[in-house]
């Protein structure tokens, strides 16, 4: 249903014109340039948004630097996620009770998130994901010690990767909501939560973290796993995992595959899942140093004072 | 090692636990078998990391995992943390290993299980740590304010702020007011701090830091609670030393362990250290973190360094006047102020008023105001005055009142006579009508006019057909009359049951002119006819309709009046309760005063409204117990909330009177009362009323209820016999049973016996199967929620929108 208070844009983007002359450089698909166990870099930061109890941003930039591209039509596009944890707060009185803290997650893709305008209201794939970030976050809150409270966990995705270049012709079309761009952004989605959770001081057994691996078929080589597909290198993905992993418990809260894993024989599932916690564990790495940063700042603050409260 | 941490890793609340004997075994038994399995595995996992040099009990190591939620990596070095505090103090140690020579069972470390441990190992080790703890000692460095110059230190590292961030409110703890659980969080999030403040700050909090890295605590090469502990690194095994660049090594060990088939094993092995090999080169320390772009740059400002002294410089803190405070939502706003000090202005002007008096003088004012303020309003009862009604009804000198019911098929003229009727005895005025007939003629039904008099509603004006009874009153010089104008279309048989059931008697209009006369015969003519004689009237005046629209024919009125005479005295009317009239109700002639036209002057009776006067007056049942079927429940104005109106068909009624309406059987009190629109004490039988109610609410009232006294309430059945005139075949059937305004879905279930029309007794042989029409029989007839019944009371049974048959209760 269309919200029909606002003024909507129209539901795909406009294409810009693309001149004779740019076409003599053929659109390549973006070639994945890093090794198979690399990672795309990371920006995670913590405290984006001062009025949430936690906030965090995390930024993956596309695998091929854009400036290689003159054309815009070929920018591949980032990833770029903010999360807000409101909460823990009291429960309204009209909620029935609960023993342990109510989790609540929403997953919003800005409407100029993807080249395809997305609505106001949360469609189906959106609220899909919700379910899998909850089902990651929910095993690593310890809810026991917040009875009677809830909190609301909100990603917003401010650019959502796409599955296909957009100006290659429509691609398969359920793609839209549910393809293989959507497990990475859940796996991005998973530590920018985990880092907004610990900002906001929520207790929890360790720190989650969101790692992605997928079978991709080689041009002549048997297919092989590679780490953190990027939606924009044009791979032709035979399966991919997603996993929430808590690496000094060496446990898992969610695994999500998709595709046919037996493609692959001699690789199965196993090193699939192997590798996407992998991509968990590096991902870790730069989650703990955004910790790390946000909390000598706090520290600091807390031991001298801000400058507001010195004022006053 | 301080004092401080040997304070902190006492665990409180743990020996306060483990003090009370028992509590440590009902513990044991909560664990369930999940948790055990757990704990097992867990055991195993410390015992191997602990290695075999150190001997720590396995209830010890339970303990703690429990403790930990698990956590293998700090149960370790809560365990080896123990050991050392423990073993510092060599006495006790010598202490304890007599102890345990002589008691093998007994615990190793003492600051556990006290409740089971032999005393003298507790005293011990309390003295242990609890001797170093004297004032003096603790404060033999302190200088007591009079510190030397050496000492005396500036400082001056310029404070880390944290960012501006996205525009929106406060985070900090001064900001807005918060919920409770805010506050508890916050406060919280403060001690923590403050621990990590207290002990060496820095280092503590990196280390807790490094704890989260995951990175299994004993490889690290300076690994300080393994030094201290004592405990050789030979405790960890090659495998995971091999596994550990892979940074997560129990998974790997685990799976290399599991008992697969050796040849895909070591596959998969192979593949496994060839595929982590180049990650081995690759230091665990490359983090993968990238820059920020340049929309990130933007929401999170500029780099720290310079950003901090944005901060200063922006308007917030700089350009404001020194006298600015910012309003930090804490207290009320400004708003809050006002609304606050306007509220308290009332109470706060009193004492102003008051005018100085003696303090006796002010007391007295105070007491009055007091009690002023103790009285409440309480809703005045309605005082029964004890009338005995039949007597104020004897005393009254009533006219003859009397409610008739006009009947007759759809467009015979029933509401234009009757509207003319009204109008020539100026009950409507001249003004009124003109109104009617110029809307009347605007829609192009200029002949309607006078039936709008009666028919008010929209539907009913525009459809030109009357859908519900309409009521009016009119009186003579003898009687007043309640009109009850009945709908003649099929359709609304329902209504008209409800009219013809208050009614003492009948006005059957007939349209005279040709073709209509036939047709209405067909039609509803016969059926509301035979409706109203089983509805119990027993007079009827006929009304033959239009018959200037004949030239007033003689012979038509003669043909007319025949047939319909015939009709009427076989369906059981007495020839001498019978009187025909010629009218006109367009042109008003007969009705009130004689014809004009020439070609009527054949008439020599009286016209129509003579013939209602000479009604008998009926006789009214004031003495039997009161029966009112409520026919509208409505909101009489705000001092009466409910209100009902209907007509007496029994008894009396006076205000205060307790009456119980069924089927609901809730009782309510008579507040107010109206007769005929004029407030009254009583009401006797055949009066229409309205009673305003009380004590009672009005989802207990339907149209149909009966109100009754509560010493003799009308039984409500869901089964009864009836004596009914069949008017279709009958047979058993689904049928709707009405009594007045009431129906209620229901069915024939038996037949019980057919009857002789002329004795009334019932005709031998066997069960009837079917009953035709004409014929008279007694029927068993079930409804599915009780209605209120009572002998005598009659009902009419319906079926598809026909009427099959109506009759009385037995």
């Amino acid at each position: 249903m269309t919200d029909r208070r606002r003024i909507n844009g129209p539901p795909s983007g406009t294409s810009p014109p693309v001149f004779a002359s740019s076409l003599s450089s053929k659109v390549f698909p973006a070639k994945r340039k890093r090794a198979p166990d690399e990672l795309r870099k990371i920006f995670l930061k913590t405290g984006l948004t001062p009025s949430a109890s936690g906030s965090a941003y995390l930024e993956l930039e596309p695998s091929t630097p854009t400036a290689a591209h003159k054309s815009l039509a070929t920018k591949a596009p980032a990833l770029k996620l903010t999360c807000t944890v409101h909460g823990p707060r009291p429960l309204p009185r009209s909620a029935p009770f609960s023993p342990q803290l109510s989790l609540s997650t929403r997953i919003k893709f800005a409407p100029f998130a993807a080249r395809q305008r997305k609505g106001y209201v949360p469609d189906a794939g959106e609220r899909d994901l919700a379910a899998h970030l909850e089902t990651a976050l929910r095993g690593v809150l310890i809810g026991e010690r917040w009875p009677k409270s809830g909190v609301d966990v909100v990603v917003t995705v401010l650019e959502g990767g796409e599955d296909a270049l957009w100006n290659r012709g429509q691609s398969s079309d359920g793609g839209r909501t549910g393809g293989w761009g959507m497990m990475s952004i859940l796996s991005g989605c998973i530590t920018v939560a985990s880092a907004a959770i610990i900002d906001a001081g929520i207790d929890c057994i360790d720190v989650v973290t969101g790692g992605v691996a997928a079978i991709v078929r080689q041009p002549t080589a048997p297919p092989q796993v590679f780490i953190d597909p990027c939606p924009a290198d044009q791979e032709e993905i035979y399966a991919t995992c997603v996993v929430g992993y808590l690496q000094t418990r060496d446990e898992i809260t969610e695994l999500w595959t998709k595709g046919n894993v037996t493609l692959s024989i001699d690789l199965g599932f196993e090193h699939l899942l192997d590798q996407a916690v992998e991509a968990a564990v590096a991902a870790r790495l730069v989650l703990i140093e955004a910790i790390k940063e946000s909390t000598e700042i706090k520290v600091q603050t807390s031991r001298i004072g801000h400058p507001k409260n010195a004022a006053s | 090692m301080s004092r401080h941490k040997l304070v902190k890793a006492l665990d409180l609340d743990e020996e306060l636990d483990d003090f009370d004997g028992g509590a440590e075994s009902d513990y044991g038994e909560e664990i369930g078998a999940e948790d055990k399995e757990q704990l097992r595995v867990g055991t195993a996992r410390v015992r191997d990391v602990l290695g075999p040099g150190v001997s720590i009990r396995d209830r010890e190591i339970e303990d703690s995992l429990w403790h930990y939620y698990y956590d293998v990596d700090k149960t370790v070095d809560y365990l080896l943390g123990q050991r050392t505090n423990s073993q510092t103090p060599k006495k006790t140690k010598k202490q304890r290993t007599a102890a345990e020579v002589k008691q093998p069972d007994a615990p190793i470390n003492s600051t556990q299980d006290w409740g089971t441990g032999d005393h003298i190992t507790t005293s011990d080790t309390f003295s242990s740590w609890a001797a170093p703890f004297s004032t003096a000692d603790f404060f033999s460095d302190c200088p007591w304010l009079n510190i030397p110059g050496d000492r005396h230190g500036d400082i001056l590292i310029e404070p880390l702020y944290p960012r501006g961030g996205l525009l929106g409110g406060s985070s900090k703890s001064d900001g807005a007011p918060k919920s409770k659980l805010a506050a508890l969080a916050a406060a919280r999030k403060q001690k923590e701090i403050q621990k990590a403040e207290d002990g060496q700050n820095a280092t503590n909090s990196a280390a807790l830091l490094d704890k989260l890295i995951g990175k299994p605590r004993q490889l690290k090469p300076d690994g300080a609670p393994i030094s201290s502990s004592g405990t050789p690194l030979s405790a960890i095994t090659e495998q995971t030393v091999k596994e550990q660049p892979r940074k997560y090594p129990r998974r790997k060990s685990k799976r290399l362990e599991s008992p697969e088939d050796d040849q895909p094993a070591k596959k998969t092995s192979q593949k496994l250290s060839c595929s982590a090999s180049p990650e081995i080169e690759k230091p665990p320390e490359i983090i993968p973190t990238a820059g920020p772009s340049v929309f990130a740059q933007i929401i999170f400002g500029a780099p720290a360094g310079s950003q901090q002294h944005e901060v200063y410089t922006s308007d917030r803190y700089m350009l404001r006047p020194d006298t600015y405070t910012e309003f930090d939502f804490a207290g009320p706003s400004p708003d809050d102020v006002v609304t606050k000090a306007q509220n308290t202005k009332g109470p706060t002007k009193k004492p102003v008023k008051q005018p100085p008096q003696p303090p006796s003088g002010d007391q007295g004012v105070n007491a009055v105001a007091q009690s002023v303020g103790n009285v409440t309003i309480e809703e005045p009862l309605v005082k029964r005055k004890n009338l005995d009604v039949a007597a104020e009804f004897e005393k009254s000198k009533p006219k003859n009142a009397a409610n008739f019911v006009v009947i007759g098929h759809v467009d015979a003229g029933k509401s234009t006579l009757m509207g003319r009727l009204l109008y020539d005895l100026k009950v409507v005025d001249q003004r009124t009508l003109d109104k009617y007939r110029k809307e009347a003629e605007r829609i192009g039904k200029a002949s309607f006019a006078l039936a709008w008099v009666l028919d008010q509603g929209t539907e009913e004006r525009n459809r030109g057909v009357t859908i519900d009874i309409a009521m009016n009153k009119f009186e003579t010089k003898t009687t007043s009359f309640t009109i009850l104008d009945a709908p003649g279309h099929r359709d609304f048989i329902p209504n008209m049951i409800a009219g013809a059931s208050q009614a003492d008697f009948a006005v059957l209009v007939i349209d005279a002119s040709t073709g209509n006369f036939e047709s209405g015969l067909k039609g509803q003519t016969k059926e509301h006819a035979l409706l109203v004689r089983s509805m119990g009237v027993q007079r009827i005046v006929i009304a033959v309709n239009k018959l200037d629209t004949v030239q007033w024919s003689r012979d038509r009125f003669d043909e007319i009046s025949q047939q319909i005479s015939a009709f009427l005295t076989s369906a059981g009317f007495l020839a001498k309760n019978l009187a025909f009239v010629p009218c006109a109700g367009l042109t008003g002639d007969n009705i009130v005063r004689k014809a004009q036209d020439p070609h009527a002057s054949w008439y020599t009776g009286a016209p129509l409204i003579s013939l209602l006067e000479s009604s008998e007056p009926v006789t009214r049942a004031l003495e039997k117990p009161l029966r009112m079927t409520v026919d509208d429940i409505f909101r009489g104005g705000v001092q009466n909330p409910l209100s009902v109106s209907g007509r007496l068909d029994a008894g009396n009624v006076q205000i205060g009177d307790t009456v119980v309406i069924m089927p609901a059987s809730q009782t309510a009190t008579i507040r107010g009362l109206e007769v005929d629109s004029e407030s009254s004490d009583w009401a006797v039988a055949g009066q229409n009323v309205v009673l305003h109610l009380a004590d009672i609410e009005a989802k207990y009232l339907k149209s149909g209820d009966v109100v009754c006294p509560p010493s003799a309430p009308i039984r409500c059945v869901t089964s009864f016999t009836v004596k009914i005139l069949a008017f279709e075949h009958i047979t058993p059937m689904h049928c709707e049973v009405h009594k007045g305004r009431l129906h209620a879905p229901g069915r024939v279930t038996k037949l019980v016996a057919q009857l002789d029309k002329a004795s009334g007794a019932a005709v031998k042989g066997k069960k009837p199967r079917l009953i035709k029409p004409g014929s008279v029989a007694k029927v068993l007839v079930e409804v599915d929620d009780p209605i209120p019944l009572e002998q005598g009371g009659k009902v009419i049974l319906r079926a598809g929108g026909e009427t099959i048959g109506a009759g009385l209760v037995e």
